[in-house]
């Protein structure tokens, strides 16, 4: 099971944190970035996989104000919510589709 | 440069170098995401939908890339499918070595819906949630029947060759009563397994499970599954006479089409959809400056071929389930701390 | 092991004819050659016991 555990805590404090994903990859950690850093006050985000035989993701997020937690917590809830919209679009568009073209489900 | 710069982001495919263009607006691109934004901007649209091979083309428009390259890794590696796991050989005497055979009884794709098994834990027998048994008995003889002169091979041996249809399944528990074996059994009855002589012998019993690409090539549910941008192609001034045909050629067939008006011949872009996207056109000197070759950065046009086992759709559905469902338990996770 | 290697030393090993295919009982020091045609390479039989391989 994915874990999101906090790596390392500094003196910055809550502003910036690595936090290390268990059995997750590029597949998660690009698209956590990518959302993450178009945010306004993210100063930095990045992620790394240290090594290729270990499922093991690392995801630092550095802030100018704020919580990295909570831009993190802001990029699954936009990450849950764009995947909801896609999956609802999607499926009206194949049941128009398939109703059109007398496809059976 | 005007035909370019419009409200589409767009990259320029020059013959040195690749550009951008500069849409008056804010683009999907480069604005801080919000959902308001996204679900104004997002259309699918289906294209193409064939039952054999099980295909299917779709256009997403106004997604951002990272997530169209997100979904085409969850359909390659994190969407479950079945396959056989473990191979007990209790005899073999063919003349494939045991390990290369196991390896391709396990490539064979199943075609039992992996949406109703669970997956197996590894220390555990396998039940009837989580596990699918079949058997491969065959025996090579002679055949006796046919008439001795023929030489082929065909009518001197029975069983000489070794098909997925001779795979036969064993149903555990009540197995029988939820499935027919059509549902659960090898998609295609003809991938030649081993072949054997009079005498050679298969005696095995193959045992599949849930899995998933990342861990096998073999769990992966698709058979393909790509995205790319939408070409555009513009001419910026005519084309005619036998630049014309040239220019025709450069591109895949379709995209430019030739039209004859007032006993000139004029080249004109058809269907840029279909564009390989080849460079051929910067061959011509006298030609490159009349085409412009751009692709639209929030178009891709997604194509998934799927294995047999699940419909594409379905596929691209689980794949973004997936996704959603990591979060979730990431959220559940991170409220926890 | 010891206890292993004794047992079957005494049992003899049922080995194959790469001539003739026929079946031969060889016991240890015995000559490796066939009683049916002479020949003298041996191939020794399957084993009986099952083998689990991973589909990979």
């Amino acid at each position: 099971m994915p874990i999101a555990q906090l790596a390392s805590s500094e003196a910055k404090g809550e502003t910036s944190k690595t936090f290390v994903f268990n059995n997750e990859g590029h597949t998660l950690g690009n698209a956590l970035r990518c959302i993450i850093s178009s945010y306004e006050d993210v100063q930095f985000c990045g992620y790394t996989v240290p090594h290729p035989a270990e499922s093991k993701m690392h995801f630092r997020i550095q802030m100018h104000k704020g919580r990295a937690v909570d831009a993190l917590k802001r990029g699954l809830q936009d990450l849950v919510k764009m995947c909801d919209h896609t999956i609802e679009t999607f499926e009206n568009e194949v049941t128009t589709f398939k109703n059109e073209n007398h496809i059976a489900t | 440069m005007d035909q370019v710069n419009d409200e589409n982001p767009r990259i320029i495919l020059g013959e040195h170098k690749i550009t951008r263009n500069l849409p008056t607006t804010e683009t999907i691109l480069d604005q801080t995401f919000n959902i308001k934004s996204f679900k104004k901007s997002l259309r699918i649209v289906i294209v193409r939908y064939t039952d054999t091979p099980l295909e299917m083309e779709f256009d997403i428009i106004g997604m951002h890339p990272f997530l169209a390259n997100t979904f085409r890794r969850l359909m390659l590696s994190d969407v479950p499918s079945m396959a056989v796991e473990k191979v007990h050989v209790y005899n073999n005497t063919s003349i494939i070595q045991d390990e290369v055979l196991c390896h391709r009884l396990g490539l064979i794709p199943l075609r039992a819906d992996p949406r109703m098994f669970d997956y197996r834990s590894n220390d555990s027998e396998g039940t009837e949630q989580d596990t699918l048994e079949f058997e491969l008995k065959i025996k090579c003889t002679w055949n006796k029947d046919e008439n001795k002169d023929s030489s082929r091979v065909d009518d001197m041996y029975k069983n000489n060759n070794v098909y997925s249809k001779h795979i036969k399944w064993l149903p555990i528990g009540n197995q029988s009563e939820t499935y027919k074996p059509a549902d659960v059994g090898p998609i295609d009855d003809d991938i030649l397994i081993a072949k054997m002589r009079p005498g050679h012998e298969l005696d095995l019993k193959l045992i599949a499970v849930k899995g998933i690409g990342r861990d096998h090539a073999k769990f992966s549910p698709v058979a393909t599954a790509f995205y790319r941008l939408l070409p555009d192609i513009k001419l910026t001034r005519e084309v005619e006479g036998e630049a014309a045909e040239r220019l025709k050629k450069c591109f895949s067939p379709g995209v430019i089409g030739l039209r004859h008006k007032e006993g000139r011949t004029v080249a004109v872009v058809e269907n840029s959809r279909y564009d390989s996207s080849s460079r051929n056109i910067f061959r011509h000197d006298d030609l490159k400056d009349a085409v412009i070759m751009t692709k639209i950065q929030d178009h891709f046009i997604f194509s998934i071929e799927s294995v047999g086992a699940m419909p594409p759709d379905i596929i691209f559905t689980e794949a973004v389930k997936i996704l959603r469902n990591k979060c979730v338990s990431l959220l559940e996770e991170l409220e926890q701390v | 092991m010891s206890s292993d290697s004794k047992e079957t030393a005494k049992t003899p090993m049922v080995y194959i004819c790469g001539e003739c295919h026929s079946e031969n009982e060889i016991r240890p020091r015995d000559p490796i050659r066939c009683r049916e045609c002479g020949y003298r390479i041996m191939y020794k039989k399957r084993t009986k016991r099952l083998i689990v391989f991973d589909a990979r």
